[in-house]
């Protein structure tokens, strides 16, 4: 369960005659992973698509054209249609449909044209509206030159001076725009004092009559061409609707039949016979070879080529190593024969987290899937983050509701994140913090004051009703079970020094997960030389670090005396781990070694994240509580004016909500970050391919 | 007794800072990823690895002035 399920390879051999229905059965199985066919082998080229491809792809590209032209989203589309009575009515209905589709985008298309054509038109005749000259006047002349163009500046006052008066110039309303008649001799002299000017020359109208009045007619004829198109987009709307269902289903039983006849590109074929190489899960592989002798008898042969271990092979590995003198790490990095696709295999629940595992990459197939740590970890994580009742219950409201409605990927996968982070919210919230909103529910000693002159809120004093600490006690062993036995703020010190011990808990699961991985792939040697070595350095680590905090913290001078049994342990352990890891990754593993101490030190971000949350939490209710409310204030009787309730009540409501959406993204972050950057390095490699049987996804259609 | 400003303002200096140096190193990263992302959604995975290792800079800023703090 904890390994992807295991894979076998089989050899599919059949004749030709037989392909299409050998075709349809392997994609009705749904459980071959078929492998390309690489060539190499005598007498077989690659296989070439079956005849009828060609014809399914020529409809499809009509299909494809009008759905185009037709804008048909087939993402929105839900509805389905029987396949027989696509089969029916597919040739006949393409062309009806096709015939009716390009009418409509004709008449659609010549409208588009008359509109813009005259808008082009209007655009060329709108600068001479205001002038109040006809337009044939503005040509045919012998002896004059006429220049018409925008301007920045006025150019009257240079052309009076340069052309001495043989000119005649009309500017339009605003100025920027003028024509100009010249005299053809003055022409190249007007043309320069004309550019000083910023002159841009524009062509000379065509037609006849007053600009306005054409302009007028155009713009009458844009508003009739605006609305003809209209009348042409709605008859094409109408079509959409009317074909939607017929193109979709059409589109996808064609494609079916496409990606079926062109699977013989996957394969190796002869003149008379194929052969497929394919992966089925081993479980399977008595379902597949049954199916086959059914239904084809001795024409189809399927045989068993290997069951395939966890076992790594390097090509050639032993060679390379005495040739080049690489160490077995530098060896194992070489590229390695063809894995198998990868299914994962795990229950319902920790399945949801599988999202966040394949966010990284696939599990490879020889490593152990890491879903089910994620799945046990990262809410853990997260609610130790939160850690707080009030917080955990909305969580488990919003995560079961995603759960219950979202359709989308993202969207389940952070709801399982808010839903099960939210049951260990709630379990820390109530057994380790006894936190709700940021109050307690009775006072344990360490937090009274945590603000001089207001005595900290608890909700036995808001509500005025007693809530026993010491919920009961676990006959036997004497265990009272108390509701929090921290606080967030108040016994930070323990609480970090917890959260260590979390992460060096959580970094030898990863350890002893990689050890298991390189046993099954390396086998027993490499594992203990590679993975034993850090759990040593670690184990190592973790009996340093109580004296470490002796010495360091607390300033206990004996803890560094060689009589102390746990050092000596410690450094026993962390030393032997570190040589056996250099003798077997080489000098990487002396750069390696701090990671130890940066990664278990970053897990006090598991209480450094919950301990902010506190702060804020502290200050709203400080402010909405102690300043404004008065409840808890030193000599200052709680408030009993409505408006002032009201006011306090708003901002604790909308300080909580805030912290509240930045417990999601921290917490989960961080959470999941913990996971990705920390653990998995211990073991994951991924990179692994996902299995991808041979099958039919159908949406708009419906076999019977 | 050592004076207690001086330490919390020595507190403040380690983790201020270390934070700074963090979101420096992030930002750089961060939007590199992002770049490698838009060309390739399956670096999501690797690209927030690498987008946070420089955090580690910040949490030693917190180790230190948690030490500090305590000894106030």
């Amino acid at each position: 369960m904890l390994l992807p399920e295991p894979m076998s390879r089989i050899l599919v051999v059949g004749t030709k005659k037989r392909l299409p229905d050998a075709i349809d059965l392997l994609y009705g199985l749904e459980n071959v992973h078929v492998i390309d066919f690489q060539g190499g082998e005598e007498g077989f080229t690659l296989g070439a698509p079956l005849p009828e491809a060609s014809k399914a792809s020529h409809k499809l590209l009509k299909l494809r054209s009008a759905e185009k032209e037709l804008a048909i989203d087939a993402e929105a589309y839900e509805g389905t249609v029987a396949e027989s009575k696509i089969k029916s009515e597919l040739d006949e209905g393409i062309a009806r449909m096709e015939e009716e589709v390009r009418l409509a985008t004709e008449i659609r298309n010549a409208k588009q044209v008359r509109l813009s054509e005259a808008e082009a038109r209007l655009a060329q005749l709108e600068p001479y509206r205001t002038i109040p000259l006809e337009v044939e006047m503005y040509r045919g002349y012998d002896n004059l030159d006429v220049l018409a163009g925008h301007v920045r500046a006025d150019p009257e006052p240079a052309l009076e001076r340069g052309l001495s008066g043989h000119y005649e110039l009309f500017t339009a309303k605003g100025g920027s725009f003028v024509v100009l008649f010249v005299s053809s001799k003055h022409a190249d002299e007007a043309q320069r004092i004309l550019s000083e000017s910023g002159f841009t020359e524009v062509p000379l109208p065509v037609g006849s009559g007053l600009p306005a009045t054409a302009a007028a007619e155009l713009d009458k004829e844009i508003k009739s061409a605006k609305e003809e198109l209209e009348l042409a987009n709605k008859e094409i709307a109408k079509l959409n609707e009317k074909y939607t269902s017929m193109v979709l289903a059409s589109d996808e039983y064609l494609s079916i039949i496409v990606e079926k006849a062109e699977l013989p590109l996957r394969m190796g074929a002869s003149a008379h016979t194929f052969v497929l190489e394919a992966w089925v899960p081993t479980a399977s592989y008595d379902k597949v070879t049954s199916a086959f002798a059914e239904r084809f008898g001795d024409s189809i042969h399927v045989e068993l080529l290997e069951n395939r271990g966890r076992e790594e092979h390097h090509a050639d590995e032993e060679e390379i190593k005495m040739e080049s003198g690489m160490t077995s790490a530098e060896a194992m990095s070489l590229p390695i024969e063809e894995e198998p696709p990868v299914k994962l295999d795990h229950g319902r629940n920790s399945g949801r987290f599988e999202f966040f595992v394949k966010l990284l990459s696939t599990p490879r197939y020889n490593e152990i899937d890491p879903t089910i740590t994620v799945a046990i970890f990262f809410p853990m994580f997260f609610g130790l983050m939160v850690g707080d009742v009030g917080y955990a219950i909305p969580f488990l409201v919003l995560g079961a509701l995603g759960l219950k409605r979202c359709k989308s990927q993202e969207w389940r996968a952070i709801s399982t994140m808010l839903f099960y982070g939210g049951i260990w919210a709630a379990f820390f919230g109530l057994f380790l913090y006894g936190d709700m909103m940021g109050i307690e529910f009775t006072h344990a000693e360490h937090a009274k004051n945590l603000v001089s002159g207001w005595e900290t809120a608890t909700w036995a004093s808001l509500l005025g009703i007693d809530i026993p600490h010491t919920l009961f006690t676990i006959p036997g062993i004497d265990f009272d079970v108390n509701l929090g036995y921290a606080t967030k703020l108040g016994s930070v010190q323990i609480l970090l020094y917890g959260s260590l011990w979390v992460g060096l808990a959580h970094l030898i699961v990863g350890l002893i997960i990689g050890f298991y991985n390189m046993i099954i792939r390396h086998g027993l040697k490499a594992a203990i030389m590679e993975k034993m070595s850090w759990i040593m350095v670690m184990v190592g680590f973790g009996c340093l670090l109580p004296v470490i905090i002796d010495a360091l913290v607390i300033g206990n001078p004996d803890a560094l005396s060689l009589s102390n049994t746990l050092l000596l342990v410690g450094i026993g352990l962390f030393a032997v781990g570190m040589l056996m890891a250099v003798k077997g990754e080489g000098g990487k593993a002396l750069i390696d070694m701090p990671e130890v101490v940066s990664n278990v030190l970053s897990y006090t971000r598991l209480i450094a994240i919950g301990m902010s949350k506190a702060g804020m939490a502290l200050a709203f209710n400080y402010i909405a509580l102690g300043l404004i409310a008065g409840i808890g204030m030193e000599g200052v009787e709680p408030t009993t004016d409505l408006v002032m309730l009201i006011v306090a009540l708003s901002i604790f409501t909308a300080g909580h909500l805030m912290i509240f959406i930045l417990a999601i993204l921290s917490a989960g972050l961080h959470g999941i970050r913990l996971q990705y950057v920390e653990l998995f390095k211990k073991f994951y490699e991924g990179g692994g391919a996902d299995f991808d049987p041979l099958k039919i996804k159908r949406k708009h259609t419906v076999e019977e | 007794m050592v004076d207690a400003g001086l330490i919390a303002i020595g507190a403040g200096l380690a983790v201020g800072l270390t934070g700074l140096a963090s979101a420096l190193a992030e930002k750089d990263i961060g939007s590199a990823a992002i770049g490698a992302m838009t060309e390739n959604e399956k670096l999501f995975g690797k690209g927030l690895i690498l987008t946070v290792i420089p955090e580690t800079i910040v949490i030693f800023g917190l180790v230190v002035a948690i030490l500090l703090w305590l000894n106030m």
